[in-house]
């Protein structure tokens, strides 16, 4: 399984994902990215092991009139990315809160 | 969904690995269908570019697993085999380079003029704010003093609210006075636009209100010009148009709103007793956060009525209703293009039309050259080649390709948009920004790889597919599976003819507008005529005396030029922006009250201005000297004025007219012939000519701002040397602006219709070119491969004419089918066309059969030299060859 780059784009998706969004435009609307941006993502995420994609039940389509959608959800390893992912973020931000204050632009 | 969405992800989807493929459709379907929050299920896509993304997420499942070695070794191999073919590879690289040229010209000066018009900081949140009134047939109206300090204290839903005026000052300096395009401004001017004077300061608080200090702030291009950029102009007075004004700053370099202004003054508002009805100041605004041109358009409404219940005696509601006025808000951006956008955007899709050409001729190389290539194809199966490794070196080829003639492409564009220019009507927005940038580039880069694998594809599908172990044993000749590789390329041939159709006939409307616009009878002479402009700044000139004087020293002297036959000054000649539409009524029968009188235009001309302009006069006389007497009130009007005023009436000077609402009575002395005096195309209106100089201090004002028009011998571009002499004598301080000749204006008047024919006419022959190079080569392939096939024929007896008639027959049905499908493709395209048609209907017959006509006759001739090769067969050498 070929590893992917952890990017803004691709914790955000995790995050979107792991947040419950399970379609790909409501995780375009959650992101606030275009479909460009979020559907590569997916396509990587997915090849990488990340994320597991599926099908809703076509019952409650049908019930609400509409084709079935495909579903995402996250795998172990993308749980432990997104983690990972996050800890690393947080990292950054205390760094950036204890570093001193940037002089003023003359 | 939309069909279109439906469409677009058919058409995207042959990108995705085929074992995708079906999950790939049923989920973007899906997901465009599904809506999204709040919006009902089934309406989608929520956005049209929602449904883009597809293309790059297909972009991914097709490159997965491709490595950058790969690909370079790809692109490598592709350069080679392209360099082993110079001809197939120039030809196939000039067919690219003519269609994506076209498209990048013409895309950057879309790009320049339509989508981003005003590169200005969040130019999104510009508005026009004006009213509209279509009982009066106007799109925009402007606001008055009153209005303008009514809507500044009520709107909430702007965060600044400014109104202006455009004009032209006399820039007075050592030596040649200058004439300079101007806007007057009110303060908040500069808040709005979002932009700031890089030196000095903008407008302070009050010096937009009469009696304030005279300031002024110069444009980067003047400051550069003529005043060196030098930094200490900022404190110094400035003489314009007879009043010291002291510079306050300097916009920065690109600045110039409203088009092509390079000097701002503020306006002089009269907060105390502001004018109510005379409607001039165009009114823009900066929506606040979080506000949508809907809520700024129902705040405005509410004040306009507000403003109308304050000032029943000038604006009551009866009149509004029979205006139709009411607020209208929209985007800045759309103000300014709209002349010019239809125009545009078919342009763009014209060029659009003939990269689809390009790209059939294109797949039709390539499919000539797969099929000498299968032998190729087979050996590398046979080594061990996947499908996918095939699909990926015939696009990186095609792409390599395309990018190529991009690369050329984009040479030609920026030498073409030159051209463009030079050609463009003057009316083009922002003409000086256009250029080769940075959305340009990548919108080349865009369409040269979407055509790459447009034209790449058809031999991928046609040829990667198939069982190629037949190919290797049969030797390269491979005569199965022929009717599908025919169909293939007869399709390509069916889809030119018909692009190339639609683009004929639509020429060819434009060229016959044109041509009904250039047949329409004006109403006036445009021979041999010479004009210019000239303003007498109100300081020097504060009276109809002194104007007056002006018009009468300016006139002898250029009436005394040998040569000049007559001369004649007016506030605008026929075919000049210029609006002055005011309510009239004849005096004998006014307009009941609460109603709105028929709308006149309104000139002044001076003495002998019919006779210098070859206007007919039906009734009476023109005006003359003794017109601007003390107490003298005299008009001359227009056929339809006078039908409109006195419709049973034959004979109507003597007769009296008048201002709505105004006491002052004016006697008819002259009916003049109708003119188009607004547009070529468009009907004449009523017209009413008063003196430029009456005597007497209400209406109309002396004209100030005056068009002079001579009449002369011959070759009129040649009095502008000793007319400027002229005119210097009068007053040596005031330039002489702007001149043309009436042949050119009238030139200017049809440049948007002729700029659009000629380049459709372009596209068009650059269509049927390309599509006749197509006809031909697949013709001429058809008979090469069946050489022999012709030689048992004709050795079975079958006579060369026959043999002709065969193969141009079957040409001929190909371009029969195609001509079909693009005269249902004309029809349909012909209703975007509409509204830029004159004196010819979308759907005109005439034109139709006429382009189609002439491409079936270019086609015969195309598919007929293949065919008489055919015919001259040597049946004993074909056989032999076998």
């Amino acid at each position: 399984m070929a590893a992917v780059r952890m990017t803004q784009v691709t914790a955000l998706v995790l995050r979107a994902v792991a947040a419950g969004r399970r379609h790909g435009f409501d995780i375009m609307d959650a992101c606030g990215l275009p479909s460009g941006t979020v559907y590569p993502a997916l396509r990587r995420l997915e090849k990488s092991g990340l994320l597991r994609s599926g099908w809703e039940d076509p019952e409650k389509a049908r019930e609400e009139g509409r084709p079935r959608r495909r579903t995402y959800v996250l795998t172990g390893s993308g749980r432990a990315a997104l983690a990972n992912a996050e800890a690393k973020l947080s990292e950054v931000r205390d760094l950036l809160r204890d570093l001193p204050p940037a002089p003023r632009e003359a | 969904m939309t069909t279109m969405a439906r469409l677009w992800l058919r058409i995207v989807s042959v990108l995705v690995p085929g074992a995708d493929r079906e999950e790939w459709l049923e989920e973007w379907e899906a997901e465009l269908a599904a809506g999204g929050p709040g919006m009902d299920p089934g309406n989608g896509p929520r956005s049209a570019t929602d449904a883009w993304g597809a293309l790059a997420d297909a972009w991914t499942l097709r490159t997965e697993g491709w490595t950058m070695e790969g690909m370079l070794r790809d692109v490598r191999t592709a350069l080679k085999g392209l360099a082993r073919k110079p001809f197939f590879t120039a030809l196939a690289g000039v067919t690219l380079a003519l269609g994506i040229g076209a498209n990048t010209a013409i895309f950057s000066v879309v790009d320049a003029v339509l989508i981003n018009p005003l590169p200005y900081p969040h130019s999104d949140r510009l508005l026009s704010v004006n009213q509209t009134a279509p009982g009066l047939h106007l799109p925009v109206v402007p606001h008055s003093e009153a209005m303008y300090l009514h809507y500044l204290k009520g709107f909430k839903t702007l965060s600044s609210f400014a109104v202006f005026q455009q004009d032209n000052v006399n820039l007075e300096r050592e030596g040649d006075p200058e004439r300079v395009a101007s806007a007057q401004v009110t303060q908040e001017f500069f808040d709005v636009m979002g932009v700031h004077p890089f030196l000095g300061r903008g407008f302070a608080r009050g010096e937009d209100r009469k009696g304030a200090e005279p300031v002024a702030v110069l444009g980067y291009g003047l400051w550069q010009k003529s005043f060196g950029a030098d930094r200490t102009v900022v404190g110094r007075t400035v003489r314009m148009d007879g009043v010291e004004r002291l510079v306050v700053g300097v916009m920065p370099k690109g600045f110039a709103f409203p088009a092509k202004t390079e000097l701002w003054i503020p306006l002089p508002i009269d907060a105390q007793n502001p004018q109510v009805g005379s409607l001039s100041y165009i009114g823009i605004g900066r929506m606040a956060p979080g506000q949508t041109v809907q809520s700024v358009q129902r705040e405005m409404q509410g004040l306009l009525y507000s403003f109308a219940d304050a000032h029943p005696d000038d604006l009551s509601r009866a009149v509004m209703k029979q205006a139709g006025l009411a607020a209208h808000v929209e985007p800045l951006k759309d103000l300014y293009v709209s002349d010019i956008r239809q125009a545009l955007w078919v342009l763009m899709g014209t060029v659009g039309f003939v990269l689809l050409i390009a790209c059939a001729n294109v797949a039709n190389l390539f499919l000539v050259r797969a099929e000498a290539r299968q032998r190729e194809q087979a050996l590398r199966t046979a080594l061990g080649a996947t499908r996918r490794d095939m699909v990926r070196y015939y696009l990186t080829e095609s792409v390599t390709l395309a990018l190529g003639g991009g690369v050329l492409g984009l040479a030609l564009a920026w030498a073409g948009v030159r051209g463009l220019l030079a050609m463009a009507p003057v009316a083009l927005p922002r003409a000086g920004e256009v250029g080769i940038d940075g959305s340009v580039l990548v919108f080349t880069a865009a369409i040269s790889v979407l055509s790459g694998l447009l034209f790449g594809l058809f031999p991928v599908f046609g040829y990667a597919r198939r069982d190629l172990s037949g190919a290797l044993k049969e030797g390269g000749r491979a005569s199965t599976s022929g009717r599908e590789r025919h169909r293939a390329r007869s399709t390509l041939v069916v889809v030119q003819v018909g692009l190339a159709l639609v683009l004929l006939v639509g020429s060819g409307l434009m060229v016959r507008s044109f041509v009904a616009m250039r047949d329409v009878d004006l109403g006036f002479a445009t021979r041999d005529r010479l004009s210019f402009h000239v303003s007498l700044p109100s300081a020097e000139y504060p009276d109809a005396a002194s104007v007056g004087a002006f018009e009468r020293g300016l006139l002898q002297r250029l009436r005394a030029i040998p040569g000049v036959e007559a001369a004649a000054m007016t506030t605008a000649l026929p075919l000049e922006e210029y609006k002055s539409a005011t309510p009239m009524e004849p005096a004998d029968h006014p307009v009941a009250q609460g109603k709105l009188g028929p709308l006149v235009n309104v000139r002044q001309v001076s003495p002998e201005y019919f006779k210098t302009m070859g206007i007919t006069l039906l009734e009476g006389r023109g005006l003359t000297a003794d017109d601007e007497a003390p107490g003298v009130r005299s008009v001359v009007i227009s056929e339809k004025a006078a039908r409109t005023f006195w419709p049973n009436d034959a004979s109507v000077v003597g007769r009296y007219v008048e201002e709505q609402g105004s006491k002052e009575t004016f006697e008819v002395v002259g009916v003049a012939r109708d003119i188009r005096f607004e547009k070529i195309a468009e009907e004449p209106g009523a017209l009413l000519y008063y003196p430029v100089a009456p005597t007497g201090d209400s209406v109309p004002q002396p004209a100030r701002s005056l068009s002079v028009v001579l009449k002369v011998g011959a070759a009129p571009l040649g009095f502008v040397s000793a007319a400027r002499e002229a005119l210097r004598a009068v007053d040596p301080r005031l330039p002489m602006v702007e001149p043309r000749t009436m042949a050119g204006i009238v030139r200017d008047a049809m440049a948007s219709t002729s700029f659009t024919a000629l380049l459709l006419g372009i596209a068009a022959g650059i269509a049927l070119l390309l599509g006749t190079v197509g006809i031909y080569g697949v013709i001429s392939y058809m008979v090469s491969r069946r050489t022999q096939e012709i030689g048992v024929r004709m050795a079975l007896g079958a006579p060369r004419g026959s043999v002709l008639r065969h193969v141009v027959r079957q040409g001929m049905v190909l371009v029969g089918v195609g001509l079909g499908v693009g005269l249902v493709g004309a029809w349909g395209v012909s209703r975007v066309l509409s509204s830029l048609l004159y004196g010819v209907s979308a759907t005109d017959p005439a034109t139709y059969a006429l382009t189609a006509a002439v491409l079936a006759l270019v086609a015969l001739t195309a598919s007929w030299i293949p065919a008489r090769r055919a015919a001259r067969v040597d049946p004993v050498e074909a056989l032999r060859s076998e």
